[in-house]
């Protein structure tokens, strides 16, 4: 039975066995791909983004940049876009109709059929796309930082990643995901997105959600599932390291907060833009495709500083919901009440006075002045995994570091086409 | 209109406790999320504004706790002996003076 994606299209996988691979790149340009644009490849080759076939064209852009959605009308929110320099094109020599391999880490990873190449006003899109053109925020500098000149054409995989360990079991595509819900037997699924080691605030997120999504269903066989789906992208110093995010999201099933009948922890290839609305509607589209029926949005959802209201998201996804095969699920905060004892929820509890709230950020930096949050706040088994990651992973810390960054064995690698 | 003023939490790990204990402080700390022992230096605007420009790495969370957060732990080994020294925790201009 076809599985339908996001727009009504067939989620189909562009990937070529070896043998084909091998026959189809012979003789062809070779075109080195920075770690953004190979994530992108990936995303599109395994249907994350379905129903994208490729690298926007210039009338899908516009099309996103004026209408939030693809040149078809099937509702986008975020331009995918593959750029080079003028004077690279004309190095390379390519041109409307050519083929090429994209290569990364120096092997093929996949074919572009390259079918327009074009300009675009990079500030125009970054006042569609954040709402603002200032160099500040982070999607308008990845924005800014694109070459001159884009190209828009379809991606086919030559050359399936290699996912190194400790990330081998997160990386899901849709159609292996749906599978798996199939056997579980989940008829919802409720996404937590994520890039954060989980506290309890986020536990209860998702404990919260998972209740939300529920709702009506029976009770005698576990039918809903909590799907981590952490973004595994470009780091920055500070951040948690890629290894404690996953494994420690994974150990909340491990440790016996949730179980196998209602968690499971996977990961996407994505370089956040922090669009805030927009990028919350991007959530939506990748994990309807990833075949979830339900998504968590808590206050400012992927926002950053204070460009965004912490509730423009959820006003965004109410306006195109008929046209979404997702539901949101809009959750409030967890903090904690010491007069309750507990983390509860700021729509529950009326201990206003004595609320103490937290954050990720509070967390980690209760992790670096070397102090063990309580269990209440942050689980023994999650802090434990924390500080082995830091040792195994991190050179000594939980937390990116230069060394990190230079020396880190990557999430993935792209083997020679044998 | 009262001033703003922002927290930075010194969180007490046993090392530190030691220390108060030491200087006969230990009740300065505050007893925060289930149990962790803190004490609490307020920056106001111009002191934030400061913090945050000297110490790139150190983050306001604006949107949960209205905190300074992340200064590395140096900074802070710094500020807590600034505090035990002087016996208060009333240390930011002080502290500042240097940066």
């Amino acid at each position: 039975m076809a599985e339908i994606g996001h727009g009504g299209k067939e989620i189909v996988e562009r990937i070529l066995e070896p043998s084909e691979a091998k026959e189809k790149i012979k003789g062809l340009k070779q075109i080195p791909i920075r770690s953004q644009i190979a994530n992108e490849v990936i995303d599109i080759a395994y249907g994350f983004f379905c129903p994208l076939e490729g690298f926007m064209s210039k009338a899908d852009l516009d099309s996103v940049c004026k209408n939030m959605r693809l040149a078809s009308g099937v509702v986008w929110s975020i331009p995918i876009l593959f750029d080079m320099s003028e004077s690279e094109i004309s190095d390379y020599g390519i041109k409307a109709g050519d083929s090429v391999v994209l290569t990364y880490q120096d092997n093929p990873l996949a074919l572009f059929e390259i079918e327009e190449i074009y300009d675009y006003d990079k500030k125009a899109i970054c006042q569609a796309v954040y709402g603002t053109t200032e160099e500040k925020h982070p999607g308008c500098a990845r924005t800014y930082a694109y070459k001159d000149k884009f190209i828009g054409g379809k991606i086919t995989l030559v050359n399936r990643p290699k996912i190194n360990p400790p990330f081998e079991p997160y990386f899901i595509p849709p159609l292996e995901m749906r599978k798996k819900f199939k056997e579980k037997g989940w008829v919802r699924v409720v996404a937590h997105q994520t890039r954060n080691v989980p506290h309890t605030g986020h536990e209860w997120l998702m404990k919260g959600a998972w209740l939300q999504t529920y709702g009506e269903l029976s009770i005698e066989k576990p039918l809903v599932g909590v799907l981590v789906n952490a973004i595994i992208g470009e780091k920055r110093k500070g951040d948690y390291i890629d290894e404690a995010i996953i494994l420690c999201q994974d150990e909340l099933r491990k440790a016996g907060y949730f179980g196998d009948h209602n968690h499971m922890t996977s990961l996407t290839f994505w370089d956040m833009r922090y669009a805030g609305p927009k990028e919350a509607v991007f959530h939506a589209i990748l994990r309807t495709n990833l075949g979830l029926t339900h998504h968590m949005y808590g206050r400012d959802h992927a926002g950053v500083g204070t460009y965004y209201g912490p509730y423009d998201a959820h006003r965004l996804l109410e306006s195109i919901k008929d046209e979404l095969n997702i539901t949101p699920v809009y959750s409030m905060n967890w903090l904690y009440c010491p007069h309750c004892g507990e983390v509860t929820s700021e729509g529950l509890c009326n201990h206003r006075d004595e609320w103490q709230k937290f954050s990720g950020t509070v967390i980690r930096s209760i992790v670096m002045d070397g102090v063990k949050p309580p269990r209440l706040i942050f689980r023994p088994e999650v802090f434990d995994l924390v500080m082995e990651c830091a040792e195994k992973y991190g050179f000594g810390s939980p937390f990116v570091t230069d060394e990190y960054l230079k020396n880190r064995t990557p999430v993935f690698s792209v083997p020679p086409l044998e | 209109m009262a001033e703003e003023r922002y927290p930075i939490n010194i969180w007490v790990n046993e090392e530190r406790y030691e220390k108060l204990k030491e200087a006969g402080l230990a009740e300065m700390c505050e007893e925060m999320l289930a149990g962790l022992k803190v004490i609490r230096v307020y920056a106001n605007d111009a002191q934030k504004d400061k913090i945050l420009k000297a110490f790139p790495t150190a983050k306001f969370d604006s949107a949960t706790t209205k905190s300074i957060e992340l200064l590395p732990k140096d900074v802070k080994d710094k500020m807590f002996d600034l505090i035990v020294q002087k016996k208060s925790v009333d240390i930011l201009d002080e502290f500042l003076s240097n940066y």
